[in-house]
């Protein structure tokens, strides 16, 4: 698969059912995504939100189900497909950033391309133009410990991005920022989303994380119970 | 209370969570206290088989006189019936030789075979002892019997072990000969077990057979039971005191000193393998350490809602510390059972050492005593709490607002670990202590506590300094991770090192370093005795005994058998040598040697600590009045070149000035060299211990060899080349537990790097995780992880490597020379570090990558 970019590929997810134990999480959801378009996944806590984000990144597999990105079927992959599918085709957010503390700004934000064996030089510009991108070109050889909070969610952004994914997955990316940081960072995905057009499946409790997504789908006790 | 309280619902439930990795710790502790109490059961047990053997029969005596040097004059129970006067005081004679079974011909002679040792008592005069009336009358048996048995001719009695043999044949001198069995010996009430080796004859039979007729080994003194036994028991000292001339004719002493000198004789050898056995705990320690501290960091969020309930620091620390107490206990507990298994094996090695090196003894088993229980149990507990002390402070200290963070930096852990200028102190402070003397005490023991200290400090600072490097590492090899994402990712962690991680290297680095040391003193001193051998060594052939099978025999070559050998047409040259014990000084044990010192310039290139100034110790004619010492006995005793000691002998006390100090590793008790014919003269005994034949050209050694076992069947015969392999032998043997030792060392240290990924990488779950959502596999994550052990290892391998070279030197020119006196040139074994760089590398990367695949297979990390 190419290196520099991949095509956004619609998303169709059909009767997926996820238990843990005798705790069913997720029972049949169904719903499908286009290229380029962002989805808002919302609901109370234990609705099986970040259940569902794992499934659709291939970290996670449904009980039952079919799970399509594009021509790829990701209930049928074995686990070195599905790692090869996250590297190539799937960039996530965390709430909690998740950046690797033991790697400079610059280094985390690499890293995709490294595992794409993407050549070096090419990494270089690709990773300072991004940075430039999100305002961290002066931070960058900081540790995440180093930076803010919402500067540490604009590098874990970069990194979601910085190998043109099609499709991104945000778990409460605001979550653990204050209303400004948060406000700021939602508009860098935005943003950022607009210009590559990746599908965005974003997990969130917050109205106005929401609000920058084409549509919502409601989660309660495992099911969609909404769509808006 | 309460810190009981979070112990039970706190601390032990984290260990039920992970009760592999609380296993582990527990086994890696418990190996420690194994091999440290291993050691000490077979150190007592082979002491302990040292024993007054007449004790064993005729119960406790008074008083022992001895000679310093050489026999008693059997004139001397006269002397002292006259003295003594109406005193009820029994005298009981004693004459004590050792014996050795014959060599099976064509077998190959060694010097390391059961000695026995030959007890000859007067029966008829023990019978008379009230404190062994019962054991003498089933000694002597019917009075019938008793006396056909002396009409028999020499008879022996013998220990348990060798009931049902009628005869046994032994060789005893030169003789070689069938003695019957009169039966088993009887023990006196309440002395303690019969060793196998214990073989007694009635005192005259025995003189006899041993060449040592009308002379004595030692007179025991048994003072009559009755009212102030104590006011009479010291008016005999004093009166053997007054006679013995202060030590001039005789030591006197009571049966207890006899086996402290015993102990003392061999405290060097068994301190340096109590110290060695602290490499498994000292890792061990460096473990603990590392895994409470892992504890702290893992567990500071449920510290800090402790803290914000009202918990006080006191009751964390306590908590922490009752949890490292628990540990040490469990560990000790099964440390002692791991340690008494380990023990039976060990004993058999540190025996046939001391058979070797010291004296008879015939231990077969470690026995267990309380003592050693509450040693283990002491030993686990407080090497645990020492290391749990610095985690409780950092868990005391964790600030209940850490709650509100939940993720944050790695923790870089103890700033003592990320401190090179505190290693870089140790290591001076090390530099300052190896210039102090050593501790010196009674009987010339000498005991290099600097030292030892000076290694301690080494051994932390290296471990401390090569640690703090970490990150300095990873700057030189961070361009390494531009070339893999996995390389990436181990380039970040050693750039960024947790408290484990350091730990984990300082542990690997205080094996290594300690067990590399040993190797470069083990190969210094085997190079070193290489060479002394062949300097040393250079007659076609050597004679000894064929009941001189150890260092303790005291079978000798009589003068009339030696003078014919060296009279042999073969024989261009003979070379005698008398070794005897000698009490210098106070009673501490040396070796009083005579041989021809005229042929040392010729034949022998002994190598000088301090030559002669001139020839005239060489010449018969001018050196009654000088002596050459050994360099331990130069040390032991502060004598040396130009000092005159004096050497009490039965012809009286010979003032010599000591004319040179040579290098001898045959002994570290010391020796002093005289001229043979004078002390032939002096003690009354012209016999040798072994003699040297310097053969005719053309004249094939191993014929030679072959045509004197059949003519001297009571002799053992070597030639040059079975000599120096027999010594060498004899050497590596001795050495056999410490590479065993070492290797324990080693093994708990890579169990530790296993232990330390396993906590770092289980630490790290939400990176895992991470990792997973970047799109890493299987394979490279657990590349990654094997990838950082590896490197830790090969880190560790360079920094122990270094501590070796340091330890070593400090083995080698401090602690040993100051506890033996010896010494050696400074060697390198570069293939054995090689293979152990190779196997701590090779098993260091397995257990990373095993490690590696373990944590890639960890479920996801969940937040919701």
């Amino acid at each position: 698969m190419a290196a520099t970019g991949h095509s956004s590929a619609g998303l169709a997810v059909a009767g997926v059912g996820k238990s843990y134990g005798s705790r069913a999480v997720l029972a049949d959801i169904s719903f499908s995504v286009r290229a380029g378009e962002r989805v808002a996944l919302t609901g109370p806590s234990g609705s099986g939100k970040t259940t569902l984000l794992n499934c659709l990144g291939g970290v996670d597999r449904p009980d039952a189900g079919e799970i399509r990105l594009g021509d790829l079927r990701l209930d049928r992959l074995d686990s070195s497909a599905l790692a090869a599918l996250r590297r190539e085709r799937i960039g996530t957010i965390f709430q909690f950033f998740h950046l690797l503390p033991t790697l400079s700004v610059a280094e985390n934000v690499e890293l995709p391309l490294q595992l794409l064996r993407v050549p070096a030089a090419e990494r270089r510009d690709r990773v300072h133009a991004l940075l430039e991108r999100v305002g961290l070109a002066g931070r960058a050889a900081a540790l995440p410990s180093q930076l803010a909070g919402g500067e540490q969610q604009r590098v874990a952004i970069a990194r979601a991005l910085i190998h043109r994914p099609g499709l991104v997955l945000a778990d409460e990316p605001t979550g653990n920022l204050d209303s400004a940081n948060g406000a700021n960072i939602l508009a860098l995905l935005r943003e950022m989303t607009e210009e590559a057009r990746p599908i965005l499946i974003l997990v969130t409790h917050s109205e106005e994380a929401a609000a920058i997504c084409h549509r919502r789908l409601h989660l309660r006790d495992g099911r969609i119970v909404k769509e808006t | 209370m309460i810190a009981l309280l979070l112990l039970r619902r706190f601390s032990l439930r984290h260990w039920r969570l992970a009760p592999g990795q609380s296993a582990l710790l527990v086994l890696i502790l418990a190996l420690g206290v194994a091999v440290f109490i291993a050691v000490r059961l077979a150190n007592q047990s082979a002491v302990a088989s040292f024993t007054n053997f007449t004790t064993t029969l005729v119960g406790q005596s008074d008083w022992v006189i001895e000679a310093p040097a050489g026999p008693l004059s059997e004139g001397v129970l006269a002397e002292l019936r006259a003295a003594l006067g109406a005193r009820p005081v029994d005298l009981i004679p004693v004459v004590e030789t050792t014996a050795g079974r014959p060599l099976p011909s064509g077998d190959t002679p060694s010097l390391e075979r059961q000695t026995y040792t030959v007890l000859g008592i007067d029966l008829i005069a023990a019978a008379n002892l009230p404190g062994a009336r019962a054991a003498s009358r089933s000694f002597l048996g019917s009075r019938a019997d008793f006396w056909g048995d002396f009409r028999a001719g020499p008879r022996l009695w013998v220990p348990p072990a060798l009931a049902g043999e009628k005869s046994l044949r032994l060789v005893i001198d030169d003789a070689v000969v069938d003695l019957p069995i009169a039966g088993l010996l009887p023990a006196a009430p309440g002395a303690p077990a019969f060793p196998d080796n214990l073989l007694v004859m009635d005192l005259p039979r025995l003189q006899v057979l041993a060449d040592k007729v009308g002379r004595l080994d030692r007179v025991e003194l048994v003072v009559a039971p009755g009212p102030r036994i104590e006011e009479r028991r010291a008016e005999l000292g004093a009166i053997l005191t007054r006679l013995g001339r202060n030590g001039e004719r005789w030591l006197v002493r009571t049966p207890g000193v006899q086996r402290a000198t015993a102990e003392k004789m061999t405290s060097a050898f068994r301190l340096n393998l109590a110290v060695l056995s602290l490499i498994a705990l000292l890792v061990g320690l460096f473990l603990i350490l590392q895994a409470l501290d892992g504890a702290v960091v893992r567990r500071r969020g449920e510290i800090a809602i402790l803290r914000s309930l009202g918990v006080g620091e006191g009751t964390i620390r306590g908590t922490w510390l009752l949890e490292a107490a628990l540990l040490g206990l469990l560990g000790g507990a099964t440390g002692l059972a791991l340690g008494w298994l380990a023990a039976q094996a060990a004993v058999q090695v540190v025996g046939r050492t001391f058979n070797a090196l010291y004296f008879a003894t015939t231990v077969h088993a470690a026995a267990l005593h309380p003592g050693d229980a509450w040693t283990a149990l002491l030993v686990g507990v407080g090497a645990s709490v020492a290391a749990g002390w610095w985690p409780a402070r950092e868990a005391a200290r964790t600030p209940p607002a850490q709650i509100l963070s939940r993720a944050g930096a790695p923790a870089a852990g103890a700033w003592l670990w990320r401190r090179p200028w505190a290693g870089l102190a140790l290591a001076a402070t090390g530099i300052i202590l190896v210039r102090l003397p050593p501790l010196r005490f009674a009987g010339g023991v000498r005991f290099p506590l600097a030292g030892y200290a000076a290694a301690l400090a080494w051994i932390v600072g290296g471990g401390m300094i090569f640690a703090s490097a970490l990150p300095a590492l990873a700057a030189r090899i961070r361009r390494l991770g531009a070339r893999s994402a996995p390389l990436r990712v181990t380039v970040g962690h050693l750039a960024h090192p947790s408290s484990r991680h350091r730990l984990a290297t300082a542990a690997l680095i205080c094996a290594i370093g300690m067990s590399a040391g040993m190797a470069i003193l083990v190969a210094s001193f085997e190079t070193t005795v290489r060479g002394w051998v062949a300097r040393a060594l250079q007659a076609d052939i050597y004679l000894y005994s064929a009941g001189a099978h150890s260092a303790s025999a005291e079978n000798r070559i009589p003068a009339a058998t030696w003078r014919v050998l060296a009279r042999h047409p073969g024989v261009v040259q003979a070379w005698v040598l008398a070794d005897y014990p000698l009490q210098y000084g106070e009673g501490a044990p040396a070796v009083l040697s005579g041989t021809d010192l005229e042929l040392i310039p010729a034949r022998a290139s002994l190598p000088w600590v301090a030559a002669p100034r001139d020839a005239a110790v060489f010449d018969p004619a001018r050196n009654s009045g000088l002596a050459l010492v050994s360099e331990s006995f130069a040390d032991r005793f502060d004598l040396h070149r130009g000092d005159t000691l004096r050497l009490p002998t039965p012809a009286g006390v010979k003032a010599l000035v000591i004319a040179g100090e040579f290098s001898d590793y045959g002994n570290e008790r010391g020796t002093v060299m005289v001229e043979r014919s004078h002390l032939a003269g002096w003690l009354g005994d012209d016999s040798a211990t072994h003699l040297s034949l310097f053969l005719r050209p053309g004249i094939n050694p191993e014929a030679f060899r072959a045509q004197l076992r059949r003519e001297y069947p009571g002799l053992q015969v070597f030639t040059h080349s079975t000599l120096r392999n027999e010594i060498l032998r004899i050497f590596r043997q001795t050495f056999s537990i410490t590479y065993a030792l070492e290797l324990i060392g080693v093994v708990v240290s890579v169990a530790g790097l296993a232990l330390a990924m396993a906590s770092v990488l289980l630490d790290r779950r939400e990176e895992l995780t991470t990792l997973r959502a970047l799109g890493f596999t299987h394979r490279e994550i657990a590349l990654a992880g094997s990838l950082e052990g590896a490197c830790l290892a090969l880190w560790s391998i360079v920094g122990g490597l270094a501590l070796s070279l340091a330890l070593g030197w400090l083995l080698i020119h401090v602690i040993n020379k100051q506890t033996f006196g010896w010494t050696l040139g400074f060697a390198i074994p570069g293939w054995s570090l090689a293979l152990l760089a190779a196997l701590v590398a090779g098993t260091g990367w397995a257990v990373s990558y095993a490690v590696g695949r373990w944590s890639a297979d960890l479920p996801a990390d969940r937040e919701e």
